[in-house]
C-alpha cells in the first residue's frame, strides 16, 4: 500500500534511542503491548495498533476492572464500564500519542465512547483514512423518540449506534405484560421477543446509524421484518436479567438490510442470530439535511455546534 | 460561643508514624534526625534531615513511590498527589479512625478541611521543565493540582468527600497554626461542627535545601546535635516533613458522639511583625502580640500557662526573639511555666510544624508530661530567665501555648486546655 502516510512514517528510522524510550514509556504495560508497539514502530503495520491501544487503556485502568477489558468487547465503554475519566483519557492519549508517533486533539476525542470506537480511531488516524461518524449514545427518551415502535413493545432502554455497529441494554423488569402468562408462575423472556429486541435495534441502526445511501433518509415507517437465519437460544432469560444486544450490518441495499445479532447476559451467550434481514424504504427529508460533504472538503463541517471546553 | 475539642489525631513525622511512636518518642527525647543520603555530596554543604520513615517519595513517577502495607492508594487518586498530601492522606485516615469518625461523620455540610503546604516543588519544577522541553500540551494534566501551594486540600477535600468549609493557608511557617485558629472559629462561630486540620511538607530536597540560601539550615554534620534550640552553639534549622491531621468537634457533637477528648482548644491569636519578609522582630514583638491577643481569647492570664511548646526552630535569631518576647509575656510567670521546642527532635516541618506541635500538646495533656527542650548543652545566655527543661517531665500541664512564626513576620499563639 502506498498510502502517503504510512511510506512517510515508514521512512523513519527506529532507533535503539527510540526503543529505549517506548520500554520506557510502556514499563507498566503488558509484554504484548510492548512487543505489539515495538513491532508497529519499526514496521508501521496498522494491524498491531489495536493490541498496543488495548494494552495502554489496560494499564490506566483500575486493575479490578482489568478483566473486563480481557474480553476484548468493543462496546465496552470507557467512563460507564472502565472507570475512565476525561483526565485518564488525556493520560491514555498522551501515552498513545507518543507510542505510535501521532497527534491527537482535544476534539477527536470527544466523540470516543467505547473501546471498539478507540481501535477505530487509532487504526483510521494510523493509515490516514477518513475518521467514522462517532458512535452516538441514545437514552431511552432518544430512542422512543425516533422508534416507529413504542412501548409497551420497546424492547431497548439504552443503546449506542455507531457506523458499522449498535449496541443496546434492556433490562427484564418482571412487569412485561406477556411475562403473566409465559409461564405460568415460571416468567421467562420468550425467545421471539428477543428476537424482536434485535429487530429493533436493527431498525434504530437504520434511523440512526449511516443510511445506506448518502443523502437519503431511511422512513420510520417503511421498515418491517421480513426474514431470519440461524437462530440459536442458549440460555433462558428471566426478571433481572440485563440483556446486552449487538447487531453488525452484513449487507444495505435498499429495499433490504441484513443483519447478525446477538443477546448476551454478562459473559453468557444467550441468543445468536447468523442473519436477519429488514425491509425499507427511503422518504423524503422533511426538515434540510446537513449540507452535503463532497470528497474533495478538507474538513467535514460539525454536524452540531463545537461546545466550549468546559471546567477551569 | 462554642467550645472546641480535639477529638483524634493522626501523624505522618519524621518521630514516628502514629500517635503511640510519637508520644513514646516524646516521652524519651528520642529525635528523628538522620544524614540524610540526598545530602551527601560534596557540593551540599548541608548534611542533616529528618525524612519520614517507612515512605519512599523519591521516584519521579508516583507510581514508583512504596507505602506502609496498611495504606492503599489507587493510581487515579495517586496521580495528584504529592508527597505531602500522600503523608496526609495517610495521617487523616489515622486521624478519621482515631475520632471514630464514620463516613457520615466525615461527608457532610458541617463538617470542613482546613489545610497548609509549601506546595510541591520537585513536581512543578518537573512539570515546568517538561513543558519548555516537550511542549505545553506533553504535560501531566494533573501536575498542576499535584504540585501548587493548594494541593493538599484539593486532593483531601475530594478523595474524603468533604462538603463543609474547605480552604489553606499560605502563611510559611505559621500555616497550619493560622488553619488550626481558623478551624477553631468555624466551630465556636456556629458555623461547622467539625474541621479537620491539615499541616502537611513534603520534607525533600526540593523544599529544605532553598533555605540554605538564606543561611537558614545547620551545617552541622552529626544528626543528634544538628538541631539544637536554645542552645548556644545552634547553627540553623535541620529540615523534615510528613503530615499531622487534628480533628476539632463541637462540645455537642462531642457529646453526641460520646467520645473523650485530647484536649480542648479555647481560644488563639494572631498579629505580624511589620518588621522584615524573612528575619523575625528583634524584641519578638509580633509574637509577644499574638501571645497576648491568644490570652485575650482565650480569656485567661499568664499565671494559668504551665507550659509553652516554642516555634525556636535552632536558629540563631529566631530563637532569641522568642525568648524575648515570652519573657514579656510570662513576665514574673517566665521562671516557672515550661518552655520547650520539640524541634530539636523533630526538625522543622515549615507549614506542617503548627499543626504537629499542636498534636504533640494534645499528647501531652492527654498523657500528662511536659515535653523536654532536647540537646541543650550549653543554653545561650540570652535564653536565660525561662524555665527550659532539658528533660521530659511527669508535670501533667492544664493549659498550653504552641506558637508559631513565619515569614513576613506573621506570628499565631494556639491556647490548648486538659479536657476535665
Amino acid at each position: 500500500m502506498s498510502d502517503p502516510a504510512t511510506t512517510a512514517a515508514a521512512a523513519q528510522v527506529f532507533s535503539p534511542e527510540d526503543e529505549a524510550l517506548l520500554r520506557e514509556s510502556l514499563r507498566r504495560c503488558s509484554p504484548a503491548t510492548l512487543e505489539a508497539a515495538l513491532a508497529y514502530r519499526q514496521g508501521k503495520d496498522a494491524k498491531h495498533l489495536p493490541a498496543v491501544v488495548i494494552g495502554i487503556i489496560e494499564r490506566f485502568v483500575d486493575p479490578e476492572l482489568r478483566p473486563k477489558l480481557a474480553t476484548g468487547e468493543d462496546d465496552l465503554r470507557l467512563v460507564e464500564d472502565l472507570g475512565i475519566d476525561s483526565l485518564t483519557m488525556m493520560e491514555i492519549v498522551m501515552m498513545v500519542e507518543e507510542v505510535v508517533q501521532m497527534q491527537i486533539n482535544n476534539e477527536e476525542l470527544r466523540n470516543l465512547r467505547t473501546v471498539g470506537d478507540v481501535k477505530t480511531f487509532i487504526d483510521c488516524k494510523a493509515r490516514g483514512l477518513p475518521l467514522p461518524k462517532p458512535s452516538k449514545f441514545l437514552p431511552i427518551e432518544g430512542i422512543a423518540a425516533v422508534m416507529p415502535i413504542q412501548p409497551p413493545f420497546l424492547f431497548l432502554t439504552e443503546a449506542l449506534v455507531g457506523a458499522t455497529s449498535a449496541t443496546a441494554k434492556y433490562k427484564i423488569s418482571g412487569q412485561e405484560f406477556f411475562l403473566q402468562g409465559h409461564f405460568k408462575d415460571n416468567p421467562v423472556m420468550p425467545a421471539s421477543i428477543m428476537l424482536e429486541s434485535l429487530g429493533q435495534l436493527g431498525v434504530l441502526y437504520l434511523l440512526e446509524g449511516h443510511p445506506p445511501e448518502a443523502g437519503k433518509m431511511v422512513g420510520p415507517g417503511t421498515i418491517f421484518f421480513t426474514s431470519c437465519e440461524g437462530v440459536r437460544c442458549h440460555r433462558v432469560c428471566k426478571p433481572g436479567d440485563l440483556l446486552s444486544l449487538a447487531v453488525k450490518p452484513k449487507r444495505l441495499k435498499m429495499p433490504l438490510a441484513t443483519f447478525e445479532g446477538s443477546i448476551r447476559v454478562g459473559q453468557e451467550k444467550a441468543v445468536v442470530v447468523e442473519e436477519f434481514t429488514l425491509t425499507f424504504g427511503y422518504v423524503e427529508a422533511a426538515a434540510p439535511l446537513p449540507a452535503p460533504v463532497t470528497e474533495a472538503a478538507p474538513t467535514p463541517p460539525p454536524a452540531e455546534p463545537l461546545r466550549v471546553a468546559a471546567g477551569t | 460561643m462554642t467550645r472546641v475539642f480535639i477529638t483524634g489525631v493522626g501523624f505522618i513525622t519524621s518521630i514516628g508514624n502514629d500517635a503511640a511512636t510519637v508520644e513514646q518518642n516524646l516521652r524519651e527525647l528520642r529525635h528523628g534526625c538522620i544524614a540524610y543520603p540526598p545530602f551527601q555530596k560534596p557540593e551540599v554543604p548541608v548534611k542533616v534531615a529528618a525524612p519520614v520513615r517507612e515512605f519512599n517519595t523519591e521516584p519521579d513517577d508516583p507510581e514508583d513511590w512504596t507505602l506502609p502495607a496498611r495504606y492503599r492508594v489507587r493510581r487515579e487518586v495517586l496521580r495528584s498527589l504529592g508527597p505531602n498530601t500522600l503523608y496526609a492522606h495517610c495521617a487523616l485516615q489515622q486521624a478519621i479512625a482515631d475520632a471514630r469518625l464514620g463516613e457520615a461523620d466525615v461527608s457532610n455540610d458541617d463538617t470542613g478541611l482546613y489545610a497548609a503546604s509549601g506546595g510541591s516543588p520537585s513536581i512543578l519544577a518537573r512539570l515546568v521543565n517538561r513543558m519548555h522541553q516537550h511542549g505545553v500540551m506533553k504535560c501531566p494534566p494533573l501536575g498542576i493540582v499535584a504540585s501548587i501551594a493548594g494541593t493538599v486540600q484539593f486532593n483531601l477535600v475530594a478523595n474524603f468527600k468533604i462538603k463543609g468549609a474547605s480552604t489553606g493557608f499560605s502563611s510559611a511557617c505559621a500555616s497550619s497554626s493560622h488553619a488550626a485558629g481558623f478551624a477553631f472559629d468555624e466551630i465556636a462561630l456556629g458555623r461547622q461542627r467539625r474541621m479537620f486540620v491539615v499541616g502537611a511538607e513534603d520534607g525533600n530536597v526540593e523544599t529544605i535545601l532553598p533555605f540554605a540560601g538564606m543561611r537558614a539550615l545547620s551545617l552541622n554534620p552529626d544528626p543528634d546535635t544538628a538541631s539544637r534550640p536554645f542552645d548556644v552553639a545552634r547553627d540553623g534549622f535541620v529540615g523534615t516533613g510528613g503530615a499531622t491531621v487534628l480533628v476539632f468537634e463541637s462540645e455537642a457533637e462531642m457529646a453526641r458522639r460520646g467520645v473523650t477528648p485530647y484536649a480542648e482548644v479555647i481560644g488563639w491569636g494572631q498579629a505580624s511583625d511589620g518588621h522584615n519578609v524573612a528575619i523575625s522582630h528583634p524584641e519578638g514583638a509580633g509574637l509577644a502580640a499574638a501571645m497576648r491577643h491568644a490570652f485575650q481569647s482565650a480569656g485567661i492570664t499568664a499565671a494559668e500557662v504551665d507550659y509553652v511548646n516554642a516555634h525556636a526552630t535552632s536558629t540563631p535569631i529566631g530563637d532569641i526573639s522568642e525568648c524575648k518576647a515570652l519573657r514579656t509575656v510570662l513576665g514574673e510567670h517566665a521562671a516557672r511555666v515550661a518552655v520547650s521546642s520539640t524541634k530539636a527532635l523533630t526538625g522543622h516541618g515549615l507549614s506542617l510544624a503548627g499543626a504537629m506541635e499542636t498534636g504533640f500538646c494534645a499528647l501531652a495533656l492527654r498523657g500528662g508530661f511536659t515535653p523536654g527542650s532536647a540537646h541543650i548543652t550549653h543554653l545561650d545566655p540570652l535564653c536565660e530567665g525561662l524555665n527550659i527543661p532539658r528533660v521530659t517531665t511527669a508535670d501533667a500541664p492544664r493549659v498550653v501555648l504552641n506558637n508559631s512564626s513565619g515569614f513576613g513576620g506573621a506570628n499565631v499563639c494556639l491556647v490548648l486546655r486538659r479536657a476535665s
